[in-house]
């Protein structure tokens, strides 16, 4: 997403002139005509770098803040690498310091400024968008059903991502780090992820385009069920997602496991349990039965029994060997030696 | 007075298949084994010294087609000999690589050997390790072969698969998973256990030359494989193997080439025993 004053400057007209609000229209219209000239002359980071580059001029260099969904303390640095913001999504000419941190629109911060600013609005002037196919995803739908607090923007898009990342959404850097945003919530997801053919790639520390990240199968804000017929995922769907990559992808083709469930404890005690409740419940071992995860923990668990008996018979008769053979050559010489004497 | 007298124990066949199989297993592993230990910091440095993605990847299909070439000459060797040349013996009797009954007395003979209550049996032209190692090598092949195609072409490979099945048996993620593991299993088993009985043994350290320069001398023939000399003896056959020892300069080159080989093996074996224990503790 670029920032482009002129279409933010559109979507507040079409906005006003369609919700016919026209106090708050015309209100806006005459603020942008009196502020024009002074917005101009305002667009400058100087006063803000002239700080924020220089330790011994700031108050404190990190913040420690806690994230009001998962409660996780994440230290926030307060200097700026002026060079790597200039690169990143938000470092374009016509872009400043004062059009996210709008509390301090022309204040004068020559003195320094208040601690603790407003939290940023992405979302009113520039990423409507994004936050609007979020608010319809299952993602957000599950959260509120179970009442539990919903991800804001920087839930997800915090700290080095949101600053520094010069080719935006396909940077691998922002990739990578999207794997790390997803995986501290759904971290059983990430577990097996990183044991498919996908994930191992990514996990070796490759995440350009060609190698798959969670957005790129799951989307990226509009993040639906597989139920949902609009989901990525999904039976209608999963063809093209799969198709994106694999070209001539087959029906057979997309219905991989893409997370194994081969080391996930949880999985065998399901299957334990489905065995168990046979008598009284055998529909449920049937699905158990039929489920592909099944079968490859059937395989990896033989083939863990197969690395364990191949190297303890093979090492224990290699040791064996070995001390066979110095045995022998000891014995040779001992008696080598006597006949000698 | 040294004994000098030398025997040609392996063909110059035999040598070029067995140096191909260096190469390509060697950069098979190199190029493999950091992804089943993608979690580690050497995996990603050796990642990336042979290029990351997607070079790696290209590394890895190039070695295993040299591992096809390899087992492609290999069975038309055996197919020329047995059906063209008529040559006997190479799945039944002393000379073959297949089991025989009498390997089942030799690994009794070899258990009461260790254990101290008998001599070390003798052995004719194929030790029971070696056959198994061959046999294992075979089979490793044909199962990585199978499982590394179905990686390489997933599409292609479903395609076969109809639907229905298609939703209980996945096979491009049961074909990773042994492929994987087999990958391990056959790494680990090369450097251990290969080296320790072959190339590590007290009496051969550092490296056996005999499949590198083909020789192999009389004390060595008599103390491995005296049932093989003494048969080669009766059959007055014995003569015919004799060649002249191998000239310093090639014994030296086996040396160079082989002990940085048996080090990177070694290596590799330690650090996939290190994440073992990481793992465990």
């Amino acid at each position: 997403m670029v920032y482009k004053p002129i279409k933010c400057l559109m979507k507040v007209v079409v906005s006003g002139v369609k919700r016919l609000e026209l106090l708050t229209f015309l209100t806006t219209c005459v603020t942008v005509i009196i502020l024009s000239p002074a917005m101009l002359f305002a667009g400058d980071n100087g006063p803000c770098i002239e700080c924020h580059t220089k330790p011994d001029k700031l108050k404190v260099t990190e913040k420690a803040k806690i994230d009001p969904v998962t409660g996780e303390i994440k230290v926030s640095p307060m200097l700026i690498d002026e060079a790597a913001f200039k690169a990143s999504a938000h470092g374009g000419e016509d872009f400043f310091c004062i059009d996210c941190h709008q509390d301090l629109d022309g204040k004068d911060v020559t003195e320094g400024h208040k601690p603790n600013l407003k939290p940023v609005d992405c979302i009113t002037f520039c990423h409507d968008d994004p936050a609007e196919d979020y608010l319809q995803s299952t993602h957000v739908k599950l959260m509120r059903e179970n009442s539990k607090d919903v991800p804001t923007c920087k839930g997800c898009h915090s700290g080095l991502s949101y600053h520094y990342t010069p080719l935006g959404e396909k940077s691998p850097l922002h990739r990578k780090l999207t794997i790390d945003a997803c995986g501290s919530c759904h971290q059983d997801y990430l577990n097996s992820y990183k044991n498919n053919a996908h994930g191992q790639v990514a996990t070796l520390g490759h995440t350009t385009t060609d190698v798959p990240v969670c957005f790129d199968c799951h989307g990226k804000h509009k993040i639906l069920n597989s139920s949902d017929p609009e989901s990525k995922v999904g039976k209608e769907r999963i063809m093209e997602t799969c198709g994106s990559c694999h070209a001539n992808a087959n029906a057979s083709f997309v219905r991989h496991v893409e997370h194994p469930q081969i080391k996930n404890i949880k999985y065998y005690k399901t299957v334990l349990a489905a065995v168990k409740n046979a008598r009284s419940d055998p529909e449920n071992l049937k699905k158990v039965i039929k489920n592909p995860q099944t079968i490859l923990c059937i395989v990896f668990v033989m083939y863990v029994g197969i690395l364990a008996f191949t190297f303890s018979a093979f090492g224990l008769h290699s040791l064996l060997s070995w001390f066979a053979v110095v045995r022998d050559e000891f014995r040779r010489k001992e008696h080598g030696d006597e006949e000698q004497h | 007075m040294k004994n000098n007298t030398n025997y040609l124990r392996f063909g110059l066949f035999h040598r070029f298949c067995h140096f191909l199989i260096i190469i390509s297993f060697f950069g098979l592993v190199l190029t493999g084994v950091p992804l089943a230990f993608k979690g580690y910091g050497w995996a990603r440095w050796l990642y990336e010294l042979f290029g990351g993605y997607p070079t790696a990847g290209y590394l890895h299909r190039i070695c295993a087609l040299i591992t096809f070439f390899a087992a492609f000459v290999h069975f038309i060797y055996l197919f020329y000999n047995v059906s063209v040349q008529k040559r006997k013996g190479f799945f039944w009797g002393p000379n073959s690589l297949l089991i025989q009954p009498r390997d089942v007395f030799d690994i009794v003979g070899d258990i009461k050997w260790f254990l101290g209550i008998g001599k070390r049996p003798n052995f004719d032209c194929w030790i029971y390790w070696e056959k198994f190692e061959y046999l294992s090598l075979m089979w490793g092949t044909l199962v990585m072969a199978i499982t590394g195609l179905i990686l390489w072409f997933p599409v292609q490979f479903t395609k076969i698969i109809p639907v229905s099945v298609a939703g209980i048996i996945d096979l491009p993620s049961i074909a990773l998973i042994v492929h994987r593991y087999e990958a391990i299993l056959a790494a680990g088993f090369i450097f251990t256990i290969h080296f320790f009985h072959t190339h590590l043994l007290p009496e051969k350290m550092p490296v056996d030359e005999a499949i590198f320069t083909g020789r192999i001398t009389e004390e060595e023939f008599k103390h491995e494989r005296l049932n093989q000399y003494k048969r080669l003896q009766n059959q007055r056959q014995l003569d015919n193997y004799k060649i002249a020892p191998p000239s310093l300069f090639v014994s030296f080159l086996t040396r160079l080439f082989a002990v940085p080989i048996l080090i990177t093996g070694l290596i590799m074996v330690g650090l996939m025993f290190s994440a073992l224990l990481v793992w465990a503790i």
